[in-house]
């Protein structure tokens, strides 16, 4: 079953590579010459989102080295076990805002301490496969385009992200 | 927004590691981060000048205003403003790369997408409707299948690592909706 799962998934990139290229050769394109134009155009979007990257990191790890992720994480705890939630799942809840792949790494930490199909080992897999990242994609998106004001994407990616969090610990008391 | 956002995280850390000791942590961090993102992009900057490349094959011979023509009823829905075949086409390239979770190269879709979109919101310095319900629906995206996840699972003897998808699925389902909805009232209100 994982086999195939990871077959589609594995394969449905390399397959539309297959399909551009194909196409633009029965279309008699000098493909080779778009992709190197389309290429280049890529290397510039990447140097442009730099800057940016380069802030979001910062933002990060000075939240995370400065100990302020723990105080937060200490500030909640009553909260969470007043509500039933996992105090494992904390740190996830709070860096999962931040930044998709640094989070994968507490995913991992959970299973580990709770234990693949535990509450918490469950919740946190749901989670981490069920809320995007909000920060990353707001400075991000914002940073190559000419408008600034990002008007209610916030709003609406926190409104997002905390439904996601709520449905995954009601659905994972449930199924 | 992301001045406000950014420079309040920066200084609460900043005061914070004053008063708990960790100042020498966050020098550490400083520095480090910065070169972290540098090393972050040249892994990333691959990847995408690679689909960048693609895409531009695509976009050259056609292929895709032919696929955009199908998709069109889908993101008129979602986008009551975006006209234009290449920008629609682009929109479901980026869609479709996040909920196969091809992770990075979504993000080259992405920002292609969000160029076309402020080119067509005429210079303005405010965000279009349009550029906030597609920022707030990729933040929402998730991989329908997250193999990763599934693989940890499995080598860490869980006795059903699937047990994770179809709540994965159903949380992912909800928080696209809420999103979606989130942005069509908020938009009105502004």
């Amino acid at each position: 079953m994982l086999h195939i799962i990871s077959l589609i998934t594995v394969g449905f990139i390399p397959a539309m590579a297959a399909v551009i290229i194909a196409y633009g050769l029965l279309r008699h394109a000098p493909v080779y010459d778009y992709f190197i134009e389309g290429a280049r155009k890529g290397l510039e979007t990447a140097l442009d989102i730099l800057p940016f990257l380069i802030g979001i990191f910062l933002a990060i790890s000075c939240l995370t080295a400065s100990g302020l992720l723990g105080l937060l994480n200490q500030v909640f705890h009553p909260l969470f076990q007043f509500l039933g939630i996992p105090p494992e799942l904390l740190p996830l809840l709070f860096l999962r805002a931040v930044s998709g792949s640094g989070s994968m790494i507490l995913v991992q930490n959970i299973l580990e301490t709770c234990g693949p199909d535990s509450y918490a080992g469950r919740v946190a897999c749901v989670m981490s496969g069920g809320c995007e990242t909000i920060i990353y994609v707001l400075a991000l998106y914002f940073g190559v385009t000419g408008a600034k004001k990002t008007r209610h994407a916030l709003k609406g990616g926190l409104i997002g992200y905390l439904t996601g969090v709520a449905v995954s610990l009601l659905i994972c008391r449930i199924l | 927004m992301m001045n406000l956002i950014w420079s309040v995280l920066f200084l609460t850390s900043f005061v914070y590691a004053c008063f708990s000791g960790n100042l020498p942590a966050f020098a550490d961090a400083l520095s480090s981060s910065a070169s972290d993102a540098v090393t972050f992009l040249i892994g990333l900057s691959g990847i995408m000048a690679l689909w960048s490349g693609l895409m531009e094959i695509a976009e050259r011979t056609g292929l895709i205003q032919r696929l955009s023509r199908f998709l069109l009823p889908l993101t008129a829905f979602l986008f009551p403003h975006v006209q234009d075949p290449d920008t629609i086409s682009s929109i479901v390239m980026s869609f479709m790369a996040n909920l196969f979770g091809a992770g990075n190269s979504s993000t080259v879709f992405a920002l292609r997408t969000m160029e076309k979109l402020d080119a067509e919101n005429h210079g303005n310095t405010e965000a279009s409707n349009d550029m906030c319900t597609f920022a707030v629906v990729n933040m929402a995206f998730a991989p329908v299948f997250p193999v990763v996840l599934l693989q940890i699972r499995a080598d860490m003897g869980s006795t059903d690592p699937y047990s994770v998808v179809l709540p994965a699925l159903i949380t992912s389902v909800c928080t696209v909706a809420a999103s979606i909805l989130a942005c069509k009232i908020l938009e009105r209100r502004s």
